[in-house]
């Protein structure tokens, strides 16, 4: 039969009895059977098939030659020097043999732990290199002080100097002594610890005398706040008082006002005067018309009228020509303000080589200025450093030999014992210490 | 509210965040301050000074970076650890167990400084660069004397000691030094090594004192760096003379204390190898001591290695071609005091002169035990003494004070002793670290050195008179008969007349003094002296005159503004001059 035989499938229950589970027992039986044998061996690698196994003989081993490595110290000293020869221990041959062959894998390992523990000396700068100098993680910041670490005297101080230079470095010794004492001088007097009491007038001992009495104090000092409170009382007055003269100045401030009113009303009757002037003179006119023929006093009364039409216009009207004048005369002031604007342009633009040179020279004197301020900075810190503490730098004296102590003799010298002062000053100078004043206590 | 508020205690900003105070720096990296302070200096970290100082003007400012530096420091924990064990070993004396404590002290752990010192110079030219101030220290504490009360052990004195012998042995073996000057505080020394001039100052063989106002705690902390330091370079340039360093001494020497001459010893028998054998036997085989025998058996050992390396030739073949790349500055120092030998007296200083005499060729030996020879030697040639008037004299050398050894050295020639002979007030002892020329004043023995150098090599030398238009002054007509003289003794080129030279600047010095009559009547005395004045007046006329007629306006103009500032500097020199008259008059003994 070829092919597998049919089952029927007719129901649930029919077509569930005939699934195969052929598969699933196929892989059971794999399993169980690697599992028995050890695993799959297809899959694992060489290496854990094939080696060998030492598990078991590693303590013993280890126990016994540590003791056997560790070289003495004494013989990694003797080492260094090689015309000294190695004692050799007294030990059965078998164990020599193992010992020697132990030495020889790891001596190079032992002499480089020897120049390492014992500290030969070595050159620091055997490997100069360019690599190196990359290999250095960081620049030292320098100090940048351009002091000299040693700093050449004046030919003066030497000790068998040529006049001239001695008596310049003793002048100026002197300066600098010299200047000690006038700042001395010159400062204020210190405050003085005590100060000398005065005798008591016969005034203070009456309050003396006041405080004598312990039982009437209390009376007294109530007396005293009694009488306080009236001179407080008292005081209130001129308290008072002081608003009063604000008030008198006010008044002083509202009569002026007054005498102006009274000033401006004498102008309106300069004027009332002159009207009157103007009248008289009108009357004057009528009572010489009046004094001639029939005929003349109508050319006069004509005349009269005419005069009054004429007062009137004046003061009424501006004639056509004042008006044209006062338009000719604007515009006349008018071209004159223009030329003179345009006057004030070219006395400008003409000034202008002018001022580029007071610019030039402003800023030539700024760069100087600068300059100078620079150059000064610089032999300042020649002399000393920037302030680094609480303290100022303070140069050391001069070391020059007196007139009398110039022998030419080194050996009649009398030379600088504090030399070690001289080159803390020196440390400070450069402002690699701070300077402080400190004094030790003996 | 400004802006860009920020309120206290938030973020820094400016000179504020870049800088700390130096209590905040303790607080940061949890240290007390004189382990601070030691960490500063061995880190060549110092105090800066901001633009701004924010806290108030009285405190001290370090960066911030430098302080994160410091913190990042391994030694730091070192000193810690240090600190910890030194509890341990109180707490052992406070419970009465002696001898745990001196177990412990044997144990104590240190610290090096090797690595710092390649830290802060990369390169050996930088470390040569900054050795002034460490050469300096060095040799101070060489000479103080060790205290309990300022922490300074008899051994660091002795280790400082032997340090400054060992440096001063390779000056004068590489014949490096140049310059010495001695003042009030000390004699000062100028080197050339590498390209490196060098300058420190030694103290005067006298007691060094102590004084309240120095703080020898931080001088002893600069002095641990600069012993390390001084003695990493002292092994370099040992190296490049291939010679071993640390050196071995002769025990003997050393007890003698003749620690410079031993070494100078140990450098030649180095250099040389076998040879010193057979002297070095026969000169000791007297001694019966075993150790001081082993010593020197291991000295002759070692001195056996530079011969028996395989390398040794090529060494010799570098040393040759290092002695043809030498300085003629060097040949000259190295010649100076050849084929001299000096024999220092009991009063002089003696490490100094012998340090400089060997440093320019010549052969140095003093009284006492160990000196290489004595005083009966016949072919000294020079004895150096430094008292009113000497005992004993012998007649084939010359007595001389010890200023003229150093004022050869600065003037690079022999000079004449007349002025240095014993008794005698010697001549100014002139600073060679001045420029005179450029000062525009020049003492009058400079002059005279100046006058002899020239004698020396041969040349004449522009005579000071000719710029000047007085005819009529009698000095100038004693220069011009000078030229002619000196003229004929250069065709010549005889060493005696180049004697009889020197001998005729003395006389006109001497003319000088005496006066001016003198001085008139040789010129009268002498008829060619009357016919060299029209040409010297012909000379200075046209000199005077061409020119002015050549140049144009404004090229006079400036001439004449050079011959304005000339005059200036000339004023300043005669007032000097003036100076020096007055005291003349004043002091006529001197």
């Amino acid at each position: 039969m070829g092919k597998r035989s049919k089952t029927s499938r007719k129901g649930k229950k029919a077509w569930r009895a005939n699934i195969s589970s052929e598969d699933i027992e196929d892989f059971f039986e794999k399993t169980t059977r690697d599992a028995l044998s050890g695993g799959n061996l297809s899959a694992a690698p060489s290496e854990d098939l094939f080696h060998v196994d030492k598990s078991h003989d590693l303590p013993v081993k280890r126990k016994i030659e540590k003791h056997r490595e560790r070289v003495l110290r004494v013989d990694s000293i003797l080492k260094k020097n090689p015309f000294v020869q190695l004692v050799p221990s007294s030990k059965p041959k078998l164990k020599k043999s193992k010992k020697t062959i132990v030495i020889e894998d790891k001596a190079p390992k032992q002499v480089q732990k020897s120049v390492g523990d014992d500290s030969v000396m070595a050159d620091l700068w055997g490997d100069d290199s360019k690599g190196e100098h990359e290999s250095n993680p960081r620049k030292i910041f320098k100090n940048p002080s351009i002091i000299s670490a040693v700093e050449i005297e004046h030919p003066g101080c030497s000790y068998n100097p040529t006049t001239e230079s001695h008596q310049d470095m003793l002048a100026e010794a002197v300066a600098q002594e010299m200047q000690k004492v006038y700042k001395t001088e010159l400062g204020p007097a210190p405050v003085p610890l005590t100060i000398e009491g005065d005798t008591l007038s016969e005034d203070e001992r009456y309050f003396l005398d006041v405080d004598n009495f312990s039982e009437g104090e209390d009376n007294e000092n109530v007396e005293n706040e009694v009488s306080e409170a009236g001179i407080k009382l008292k005081e209130n007055p001129f308290v008072q008082l002081k608003p009063s003269s604000n008030t008198n100045l006010k008044k002083i401030e509202d009569k002026t006002p007054r005498q102006a009113q009274k000033s401006v009303g004498d102008d309106s009757v300069m004027v009332d005067l002159l009207g009157d002037d103007i009248k008289e003179d009108l009357k004057y006119f009528l009572e010489v018309g009046n004094v001639g023929e029939g005929e003349d006093n109508k050319d006069v009364k004509i005349e009269v009228s005419e005069a009054g039409n004429n007062v009137s216009r004046k003061t009424k009207r501006v004639t056509r020509v004042e008006l044209n004048k006062r338009c000719r005369q604007k515009a006349l002031r008018k071209k004159e303000t223009k030329e003179k604007a345009k006057e004030k342009i070219l006395n400008e633009i003409d000034s202008l080589p002018n001022i580029l040179e007071e610019i030039a020279k402003e800023d030539e004197d700024k760069q100087n200025k600068h300059l100078r301020r620079v150059i000064a900075k610089q032999e300042v810190l020649k002399i000393r450093p920037p302030r680094l503490g609480k303290y100022k730098f303070e140069a050391p004296p001069v070391q020059v030999l007196l007139t009398e102590e110039m022998t030419g003799s080194l050996r009649k010298l009398k030379a600088c014992c504090t030399l070690a002062r001289d080159r803390f000053k020196s440390l400070e100078k450069r402002g690699i210490l701070v300077p402080s004043k400190q004094i030790r206590r003996f | 509210m400004p802006k860009h508020y920020r309120p206290t205690g938030k973020k820094k900003e400016g000179n504020a965040a870049r800088y700390m105070t130096r209590s905040q720096a303790l607080k940061h990296l949890q240290v007390n301050l004189n382990l601070f302070r030691r960490l500063c200096i061995v880190k060549g970290i110092f105090p800066r000074e901001p633009k701004k100082k924010i806290k108030g003007n009285h405190h001290t400012y370090y960066h911030v970076k430098d302080i994160a530096f410091l913190m990042h420091e391994p030694l730091l924990e070192k000193f810690r650890e240090i600190k910890t064990y030194q509890k341990k070993v109180k707490k052992a004396k406070a419970k009465k167990n002696e001898e745990l404590a001196r177990l412990l002290l044997t144990r104590q752990p240190t610290y090096k400084l090797d690595r710092l010192i390649r830290e802060r110079y990369p390169t050996f030219i930088d470390a040569l660069r900054d050795l002034d101030d460490c050469l300096t220290m060095v040799h101070l504490f060489a000479v103080l004397p060790a205290s309990d009360r300022e922490n300074l052990e008899v051994k660091r004195v002795h280790n400082c000691r032997r340090l400054t012998h060992e440096w001063q042995a390779y000056i004068s073996r590489s014949h490096a030094l140049r310059k010495v000057f001695v003042s009030v505080k000390g004699i000062y020394y100028q080197a050339e090594i590498e390209g490196q001039k060098i300058t420190w100052l030694t103290p005067h063989a006298i007691q060094q004192v102590f004084t309240n106002d120095v703080d020898f705690g931080v001088l002893l902390t600069f002095l641990e760096f600069y012993e390390t330091l001084l003695a990493f370079i002292n092994f370099k340039l040992y190296h490049s003379l291939n010679v071993k360093y640390p050196p071995i001494l002769d025990s003997r020497l050393e007890a003698l204390a003749a620690d410079l001459y031993a070494l100078s010893r140990y450098i030649d028998a180095s250099s040389r190898g076998m040879a010193v054998e057979p002297k070095v036997d026969a000169s000791f085989s007297s001694q019966s001591n075993d150790r001081e025998e082993s010593e020197l058996r291991l000295a002759q050992l070692q001195h056996q290695l530079p011969s028996s390396e395989p390398g040794a030739l090529m060494h010799l073949v570098a040393d040759n071609n290092k002695e043809v790349e030498e300085d003629e500055e060097t040949r000259v120092c190295k010649s100076l005091f050849k084929d001299l030998k000096f024999f220092l007296s009991r009063e002089v200083p003696r490490e100094s002169l012998q340090l400089v005499i060997t440093a320019f060729g010549g052969m140095v030996s003093w009284e006492g035990e160990g000196a290489p020879f004595k005083e009966d030697d016949e072919s000294i040639t020079h004895h150096i003494i430094d008292k009113p008037s000497a005992g004993h004299l012998y007649l084939s050398r010359v007595y001389v004070q010890p200023q003229w050894i150093y004022d050869c050295v600065n003037a690079r020639i022999i000079l004449p002793t007349e002025k240095y002979l014993v008794g005698r007030i010697p001549p100014p002892h002139l600073s060679p670290f001045v420029d005179n020329e450029a000062e525009g004043y020049v003492p009058d023995y400079a002059e005279t050195i100046k006058r002899l150098q020239a004698a020396a090599r041969n040349e004449v030398l522009p005579l000071p008179g000719v710029g000047k238009e007085d005819l009529e002054d009698p000095q100038n007509l004693l220069y011009a008969g000078v030229m002619s003289r000196a003229e004929e003794a250069e065709a010549a080129k005889n060493k005696k007349k180049m004697a009889a030279q020197e001998k005729q600047y003395h006389e006109e010095l001497k003319m000088e003094i005496n006066g001016s009559k003198d001085v008139v009547a040789p010129v009268l005395a002498e008829g060619e002296g009357e016919e060299s004045v029209p040409d010297a007046m012909q000379i200075a006329q046209e000199d005077a005159d061409m020119p002015k007629v050549l140049m144009s306006r404004k090229k006079r103009k400036l001439y004449d503004a050079m011959k304005i500032s000339q005059s200036r500097k000339r004023s300043g020199v005669e007032i000097i001059e003036q100076r020096k008259k007055r005291l003349n008059d004043t002091q006529p003994s001197s």
